[in-house]
This record gives C-alpha cells, sequence and structure tokens, in this order.
C-alpha cells in the first residue's frame, strides 16, 4: 500500500540522518575559526593550501574546516553545551575566557612536556601567558597583534601634513586630524583626518589612554571604572571628532555605503590591528607602500595599547587528542607560520617567524609596540563579550545625542547587575 | 459515531508528540526557572524566586514587554484593517482578480530572513528604496529609519503589514464569501446604505472571522522574533527590544538559562490572558449578534 | 468607470507590495561589491548575472547546494510525517469517541499558544540528551506533529459525510479502513493545504534550525542565508541580495504551483 510505502521512507530518512557521520575510515579533525566569505581569494587560496599539505603531510587524517563568521563565540559555547565541540578551536583572546574558566579546555602542559620538537621558547612570553593559568596552558598563540595607528601617506601629502611620529597628545591627534580634513569648493569633505569606527575592543584604547579602564582592576565590576571622569571626557572627546568637528565621518553614512574610508583613501588614520593588511593589500585605492604605522596619542607618559591574539585549543572531551595536537602544532609550527603570516594578517606568535618578518621598517614598528600592548578583558573576564555590546550601544547612545555620563553610567548599572547573575 | 477505546490509538502518535515536546517542555521550562544555570557547567543551583524577582526587577525586561505591546497594539489593528480592506477590494467579480490575490499573498509565503534582510535594504539612508523615492521627489531622504530611535519600531510594523496582508486577506475573503446575499438584500428593501449594510451586515457577520485573525496575529505579534534579530537587534537604544528578542539574548547569549526561563513564563501567562480577554470580549459581541 | 477605478487601486497595491521585490532583483544584478543605486541608475547596463553563480557556487565556507538539500530534506520529511501523525490524530477527534477526547483537543489547541521561546530551551535540552543536536533529527522530530495541522483537519475530516463511514461499516470496515479508504481521499483537498501550510512553516523556520545546528553541512537555506548576510561584513549588498533572490525561488514556484489550497485552506480553518 502506498501509505505504507510513504512511511517506510519517512522512517528510512530519520534514521539515515539520526546518526553523524561515523567513519571507519581517516580521523576527521575540525577546526573551528570565524572567517567568513573571503573578499581577499589569494588569501583564502594559501590558507587553504596549507590545510591540504597537513593532510599530505598526515595521511589517515582528514581537515574538515567549520567556519562560523556571525557570533563564533556563541555557537561554539553550543557546541561545547550539544558535546559538538571542534577537535581544535580558534581561541580569540578577547573571549577566552568563557573557555578557560568554565573548564572546557584540555590543559596542553602534559602535550607540551611529552612532545619533544615542541619548544614553548619559540613563543612570545607574554602572549603564551593570554592562554596560560597558573601552571596550565590553554593554547599554543598562533598570531596576534597590538593595535596601532595606520596613516595613508598621500592623504597627508595632499594635506601638506608631516607624518606622525607617535608622540601626541589627543588634542595633537586632533589637530593633526583636523588639518587633514579637506573639503572641496562646494563645501563637501573628500577627505577625513580620522576614521572612527564604533567597535569597543578598538576604541577601549582611546579610555586606556587617557587613564581610565572599563573594568575595577580585579576585573570584578564596572561601576566607578567605566564612568570614571576621565571616561566621560574621552567619550565626549571622540564624540565630537565625529559630529562637531567632523574629522570623521557620520557612521551611519559609513554603514549605507559599506566601503571603508580608510580602505578607499578618504580618511587618513584608522586605529585597528595587523589584521587589515591584506584587505589594504587588496584595496584598489591604496598603495600598501603608502600605508604607515604609529604610536597611539596618548594623555598618559607612555602609550597603551591593546594585544587581540588568536591560539589554538583542544576541548577537554575531544575525541582524538593526539591527533589534534598534531594539528595545533602544525597551525603553530615555523612552517605554517611562515606561509601563513605571508598574507599579511598578524604578528607571528613565534619569535623566528616575527622576527624574519620585522625587516620591513613597518613590521618592525608593530614589534616595537608590543612591550606596550595589554591583553583584552576578554581574556580573564568571563561574560566580557556583554560589556562589549553594551559598549557599542553606549556610543551609539551618545553619538545620538545622550549626555556620556549618563550613558556611562547606565552602562556601568547593566554590567553590573549582569555580572551579579552570570 | 463509535466509542470505545479504538480513539486512544489515532491520537496516540500526536498526543506522545505533543507531551514530550509541548507539555513536558511547558513544564521544564517553568523548573528552570527557579535554578541559576549557565549552559556549561552541570551543576545547576537552586534559586528560588530570585530569578522571578531579578525579572520583575529588570527594566529592560519590562521595556520589551511594553515594546511587544506596543507592536501588537500597532500592528494587529492596523494590519486587520488593511487586511479587510483588501478582501472587500478583491471581492469584486473583475476578470484577473485571482492574479491580483496571488500577487496580494507573495509576502507572506517568503523567507522571514530574506524579507528582513530585503527591508534592511529598503529603509536605508539614501539609497534604500524608500529613501531613494524621496529623493527624486526632493523630499528629505537622509533618514536612517532602523536607527532612528522614534521611527525603528513603526519602520517593523509597516514591514509587518506588507508582509501580513495576504493571510487576514484570504482570511477575510473567505468571511466574506460566506455571508448570505439574502441578507444585503434585505438590508437594502429596508432602504439602507451601503455604509449601513456595511455596519449591520457585513462586521456582525464576520465576527467569528475576526476573532480568528484578531487571536492569532496578537499571539504572532506578541512572539515576533526574525526582523528584530536581523534587521535591528533590538536597538536602537532598545527601542525595538521586543520580549522574544530580549528572552533569546538571555537564553543564548548571555546563557542566563534560569532568567530566560522565568521571564518565558511571565510572556506566557501575559499571552494566555491576553487571549481570554480577546475571547470573553468578542464571545459577547457574538452572542449579541446571533441572537439577533 | 468604477470599475476603472478599481483596478487603478488594485493595480496601485500590487505595485506597492511588489515593488520590494522587483528592487530586490534589480540590485542583485549590480556589479560584486558595489554601493545601492540610486533609483536612477537602478537598472543595470550590465547586468551581473555572475553574482548568482558566485553565491550558489564559489562560496567554500557557504555550501549553498547542501543548505538546499537539507531544506529540502527535512521540509519532506516533516510534512510527510505530519500528514500521517495529524490526520490520523484528526481522525480521532473528528470521528471517535473516548473518554478525555475533548479535553485533549483543547490542550492541542492551548499548546498553540506557547510555541516561541518559552519551549525551545527545554526542547533543546531534550534534543541534546538524546544525543540528536546537530542531526537531521533534531531538525526533523519535533516538527513532525503540528497542532496546527490537527486542527485544520479535523474541521476538514468534520464535514466529510457520516453516511459513507455508515455504508463502510457495513460493509465490515474497521476505523482503519474508513481512515484510510473513505476519509482521507474525500479530504484531498484539506491535506494538500496542511502540506502546503507545513512546507512554508518549515521551510522558512528559522530559530529553531540555527539554535539546533552548529555545523555548515547542517545548516538549512533559511539559517545558510543569515549566515551568509553576516560573512559579508554586512556590506556587500547585491551578493546579499542575490542570495536572498536564490533562496526565495524554491518558495515562489512552490507557492504558484499550490496557491489554491491557500484560499480553500484558510476558508476551512476560519468558521469555527
Amino acid at each position: 500500500m502506498r501509505s505504507y510505502a510513504v512511511v517506510a521512507i519517512s522512517l528510512t530518512c530519520l534514521l539515515a540522518g539520526c546518526q553523524r557521520a561515523t567513519e571507519k575510515g581517516p580521523v576527521v579533525l575540525h577546526l573551528a575559526n570565524w572567517g567568513g566569505a573571503n573578499d581577499d581569494i589569494e588569501f583564502g587560496r594559501k590558507v587553504d593550501a596549507l590545510y591540504h599539505q597537513f593532510e599530505t603531510e598526515n595521511p589517515g587524517i582528514k581537515l574538515e574546516i567549520e567556519s562560523v563568521p556571525d557570533q563564533y563565540v556563541q555557537k561554539m559555547i553550543l557546541g561545547f553545551v550539544a558535546n559538538a565541540a571542534p577537535d581544535v578551536l580558534s581561541l580569540d583572546a578577547a573571549s577566552a575566557a568563557v573557555f578557560i574558566n568554565n573548564g572546557v579546555l584540555q590543559d596542553l602542559e602534559p602535550f607540551v612536556q611529552k612532545d619533544q620538537q615542541f619548544q614553548k621558547s619559540d613563543f612570545w612570553p607574554n602572549v603564551l601567558g593570554i592562554d596560560s593559568r597558573k601552571d596550565r596552558l590553554y593554547a599554543i598563540p598562533g598570531d596576534f597583534t597590538p593595535l596601532v595607528c595606520y596613516y595613508n601617506k598621500a592623504c597627508f601629502d595632499r594635506a601638506h601634513v608631516p607624518y606622525p611620529t607617535g608622540h601626541w597628545t589627543y588634542q595633537q591627534f586632533l589637530e593633526t586630524a583636523k588639518r587633514l580634513t579637506l573639503r572641496d569648493a562646494s563645501g563637501k569633505i573628500t577627505q577625513y583626518g580620522f576614521n572612527f569606527t564604533n567597535w569597543m575592543p578598538g576604541w577601549i584604547v582611546w579610555l586606556w589612554n587617557n587613564g581610565g579602564d572599563v573594568l575595577t582592576q580585579d576585573g570584578d565590576h564596572a561601576d566607578g571604572a567605566i564612568n570614571s571622569p576621565a571616561n566621560i571626557q574621552t567619550i565626549a572627546f571622540l564624540r565630537d571628532m565625529v559630529q562637531k568637528e567632523k574629522v570623521s565621518p557620520d557612521l551611519s553614512q559609513t554603514a549605507a555605503t559599506g566601503v571603508d574610508p580608510f580602505g578607499n583613501g578618504e580618511a587618513a588614520m584608522e586605529i585597528s590591528g595587523h589584521w587589515m593588511i591584506p584587505s589594504y593589500k587588496s584595496a584598489p585605492k591604496l598603495k600598501l607602500d603608502q600605508i604607515g604605522v604609529t604610536e597611539l596619542p596618548t594623555n598618559l607618559t607612555k602609550p597603551k595599547t591593546v594585544m587581540y591574539e588568536v591560539g589554538f585549543a583542544i576541548p577537554k572531551n575531544a575525541p582524538h587528542p593526539e591527533e589534534s595536537w598534531k594539528l595545533v602544532k602544525y597551525l603553530t609550527s615555523h612552517l605554517y607560520q611562515q606561509s601563513y603570516q605571508q598574507t599579511g594578517i598578524a604578528v607571528c606568535g613565534r619569535k623566528d617567524v616575527a622576527t624574519e618578518r620585522a625587516k620591513d621598517a613597518r613590521e618592525q614598528k608593530f614589534l616595537d609596540i608590543v612591550p606596550t600592548a595589554r591583553p583584552p578583558w576578554g581574556a580573564s573576564v568571563v561574560g566580557y563579550d556583554f560589556v562589549e555590546q553594551e559598549g557599542k550601544k553606549m556610543m551609539e547612545r551618545v553619538l545620538g545625542g545622550a549626555d556620556p555620563k549618563a550613558s556611562l553610567d547606565e552602562m556601568a548599572h547593566r554590567i553590573d547587575s549582569y555580572f551579579k547573575v552570570r | 459515531m463509535k466509542r470505545g477505546k479504538i480513539g486512544y490509538f489515532f491520537i496516540a502518535p500526536a498526543t506522545l508528540h505533543l507531551a514530550i515536546f509541548a507539555i513536558f517542555p511547558m513544564f521544564f521550562s517553568i523548573y528552570l526557572s527557579f535554578f541559576k544555570w549557565n549552559l556549561m557547567t552541570s551543576v545547576r543551583s537552586f534559586n528560588g524566586l530570585a530569578n522571578y524577582v531579578y525579572a520583575f526587577q529588570d527594566p529592560l525586561f519590562w521595556n520589551a514587554m511594553w515594546n511587544s505591546t506596543k507592536y501588537a497594539l500597532l500592528s494587529v489593528p492596523l494590519g486587520m484593517i488593511l487586511g479587510l480592506l483588501v478582501a472587500i477590494l478583491v471581492n469584486q467579480k473583475l476578470r484577473g482578480i485571482t492574479i491580483f490575490r496571488t500577487l496580494f499573498y507573495i509576502p507572506a509565503i517568503s523567507s522571514g530572513v530574506a524579507i528582513s534582510i530585503l527591508w534592511i535594504y529598503i529603509y536605508m539612508p539614501e539609497t534604500g528604496l524608500i529613501n531613494s523615492v524621496l529623493g527624486m521627489l526632493h523630499i528629505n531622504n537622509k533618514t536612517d529609519f532602523l536607527k532612528n530611535e522614534n521611527l525603528a519600531m513603526y519602520a517593523l510594523v509597516f514591514m509587518s503589514m506588507w508582509v501580513g496582508l495576504g493571510p487576514k486577506m484570504v482570511l477575510f475573503l473567505a468571511g466574506l464569501i460566506g455571508i448570505p446575499a439574502s441578507l444585503y438584500e434585505a438590508a437594502e428593501l429596508d432602504g439602507a446604505s451601503k455604509f449601513r449594510s456595511f455596519w449591520n451586515v457585513t462586521l456582525p457577520m464576520l465576527v467569528p472571522t475576526t476573532f480568528f485573525v484578531l487571536v492569532t496575529s496578537t499571539i504572532g505579534a506578541m512572539q515576533v522574533f526574525t526582523p528584530v534579530y536581523i534587521m535591528t537587534q533590538g536597538g536602537p537604544n532598545e527601542k525595538t527590544d521586543v520580549v522574544g528578542y530580549h528572552i533569546y539574548v538571555e537564553a543564548w547569549s548571555k546563557f542566563l538559562i534560569g532568567i530566560a526561563s522565568a521571564k518565558s513564563f511571565l510572556l506566557l501567562v501575559v499571552i494566555v490572558l491576553v487571549s481570554i480577554a480577546q475571547f470573553k470580549i468578542l464571545k459577547n459581541q457574538m452572542e449579541g449578534y446571533s441572537a439577533s | 468607470m468604477k470599475k476603472l477605478l478599481l483596478y487603478l487601486v488594485l493595480t496601485l497595491l500590487a505595485v506597492f507590495l511588489m515593488a520590494p521585490f522587483a528592487w530586490m532583483v534589480l540590485v542583485s544584478l549590480q556589479p560584486n561589491k558595489a554601493p545601492i543605486p540610486t533609483l536612477e541608475h537602478l537598472i543595470p547596463s550590465h547586468p551581473a548575472w555572475s553574482n548568482y553563480s558566485l553565491v550558489l557556487f564559489e562560496q567554500p565556507t557557504l555550501p549553498v547546494g547542501r543548505f538546499f538539500l537539507n531544506s529540502i530534506l527535512v521540509t519532506f520529511c516533516v510534512v510527510f510525517g505530519q500528514l500521517i501523525v495529524s490526520s490520523l490524530a484528526a481522525y480521532g477527534f473528528a470521528r471517535l469517541q473516548f473518554k478525555g477526547r475533548d479535553w485533549i483537543f483543547y490542550l492541542f489547541l492551548g499548546s498553540l499558544m506557547f510555541s516561541g521561546p518559552v519551549t525551545q530551551l527545554p526542547v533543546y535540552l531534550i534534543i541534546r540528551s538524546l544525543g540528536w543536536l546537530d542531526t537531521y533529527a533534531a531538525l526533523i522530530v519535533p516538527g513532525v506533529s503540528s497542532a496546527f495541522s490537527v486542527f485544520l483537519l479535523r474541521q476538514a475530516f468534520m464535514a466529510v459525510p457520516m453516511e459513507l463511514d455508515e455504508a463502510a461499516r457495513i460493509d465490515g470496515a474497521g476505523d482503519l479502513r474508513i481512515y484510510a479508504r473513505v476519509v482521507l481521499p474525500l479530504s484531498g483537498a484539506a491535506l494538500a493545504t496542511c502540506s502546503a501550510f507545513s512546507f512554508f512553516a518549515v521551510w522558512t523556520d528559522f530559530f529553531w534550525p540555527l539554535l539546533s545546528t552548529n555545523s555548515s553541512s547542517m545548516r538549512t537555506l533559511e539559517v545558510g542565508l543569515s549566515v551568509f548576510k553576516s560573512s559579508y561584513g554586512n556590506t556587500n549588498w547585491p551578493l546579499q541580495m542575490t542570495a536572498t533572490v536564490v533562496v526565495m525561488i524554491p518558495l515562489l514556484v512552490a507557492f504558484l504551483v499550490s496557491q489554491r489550497y491557500f484560499t480553500k485552506g484558510i476558508t476551512i480553518g476560519s468558521i469555527k
């Protein structure tokens, strides 16, 4: 009877789908990262080739990349909850705390001790420290970057402004940006001094360099820290750069056109990390040798910056820990990193590769700035991503006309309410 | 009708499914609302009523409730009126009227995500569809609808009317078709104008349909999620943070499982109360009219 | 004259409702990465059909083909499952008498009220403890029965004349026979309508697949589209519109094939 056939087909579908691929062949390793569809095809191809090489060197292991461009942290957490965590996890320092503090990652120290070929000394010690807790190591650094101030020499030339030396206060930065903001005959702005993005991981450096911070020293609460007088000043300063002084493009305009003003050659300066280099390379209106790097402006005696890092970690319940370790080793090996860093995505976590690449003056500048870099709060505070989301909302409110003090107070209040129940 | 035990066999699969995926989850959710749990650890600690206290004291939760109410109060009546008007419009015996009916229904079958993405761009400043048209008419075309605190909610409501027109139109159309022509003839004989017969014949006869549309639309509106998730993420400034989205963030972004469960239960209570109220109000209407 | 006015109003309304779609298609044909054009430049001089092949075939991290297959498989299974499970239950409620029948039916109706965030989390936990997260089972099983379908089909079955039942019973048929040979065949339209509604509900279901699947090999088209949106940093508009069109086309086709069932179906559902 037809209906029986229908029932049979449906049941088969159900049962077939019930099992995930349980292969008796090669070991399949899932590597999770937040790469999305890539604008830079070359970068994508390079990375693909590197993955293939791993498979060739390790017959019996197949690599599957899990790309999660949206809400990576949430998806990874859900993956752990679902017992479907990847075999190797890209760990972003800015959100490492939630994984490390909740005990879902393997301590890699035993692997390091057992493995003769692997040397911890190959890596920058303070970078290794980001993912360590006492004597446990939870991730091997892949690469990292301090935030720096990029400047476009062509824009400076156009405005007849000398290149920055890196020793500047906020006021001096603003003056420079004003001189760099050019208008045409009709008054329309043709070049902006500075491209400000409402991305808290990016603008936290402005808070630090004015003597403020986001949380109290123990990372326990926000009230008293985020809404300090210094921060109120800083937030007002940033708002004025966009709205009063107009040295920075309006944020919704930027969103509407979807073009990055700095990448489009229309903004002279931008604060960001090394990861921008590949997109600067492929931007049609930029010439990479015209891009300079300098220290961030500071009102303190020495500039401070934040360091973002990506490492590779292995979940506690990984089914193939030995193979996972092989992959982690490969991803942080000299061979892989040397090739990978050709793309220019970051400063290598390995001292040898980083120093090799520092033959270039700009690369050397990054290394010079590294000692002033601090790991992000997210590396040690669970739930810090909530803080960053609230930061973005706070900034939007201020840009929408709200009072900085009130907005910061509200942000402090919300963070503390959340920290109490988290 | 045959009496006996065989009925149980027929309803067994569906009832079992209901028990597992609807009834039990509801009770489990209530159970979870008394605990503190972040999903990653296996330990749950009993919290008593703390989660409910937190929910009651959370201004953002009440903001979300208010936003959902506002959204429902705007989109449901407006959507229903539009649906009724269009149903009357397509109830004419015109050639090709079915083509129009089909066209009007298409927005409703579309993928929620696709529609949401599409309308992000429709609402963009300067180059979005709406602002393009305004620009051509030399009216201010710089409004960023979704980023404007005062307009964002209305933008979502407007979009919901565009999407929801089809089903409401068809429901009212079915209702209209079901009204016996004899009633209209009688009214005409009594000298009633078009407007009067609409008021005294059409509307009363549409009460059952109206009730169905009202209740289902309200329940849907109180739980709206996808447009907010895709288009505004609750912003700007939490002006479009509706309860469905708010609870999603509590559960899946902040991993406050107990609190999210408590808030879900409170939402359920509200929906049930509102539905009962709507039922009672319209029941009186229905009884009133069937008597006449 | 009145007819002309009516046609005018209808056409204006149609334009209002269809304009966004037309705009969507035109933007999707703009060159890759271009900003959204103003109305004067809307019609592209060189339609970028390549956008479609880019979206459909050249995205290694977003296997659109796989998403499409997943959507088809899941929808197919759920619609079939619902047809069987819901129609059985509907027959029980419509045709048979047993203790507690009406109470249980009201329970079904009541469940329509709490399908959203209230039950998502516990269902997620149930699926997790069954080990079904990130599998087809997670996408299919929770949807396999629908209170709405039960409601709709019960209405339809009640409209089938009882005399036919009696006749069959005299011939010695049991309930299962009557269900399969008498009631089902006569309710073809209602079943088709049910399937149509289920099809669209499952195909466009966003939240549950988002939650219950993690790997890209398990994602459905709806979720894939939202991932697509964010993976382009929310800026490549023409390509995003292309992806949106791609997602819409199967829906449009399915709708045009089944559209008359929507009119019929809602008729059945509303009266009582």
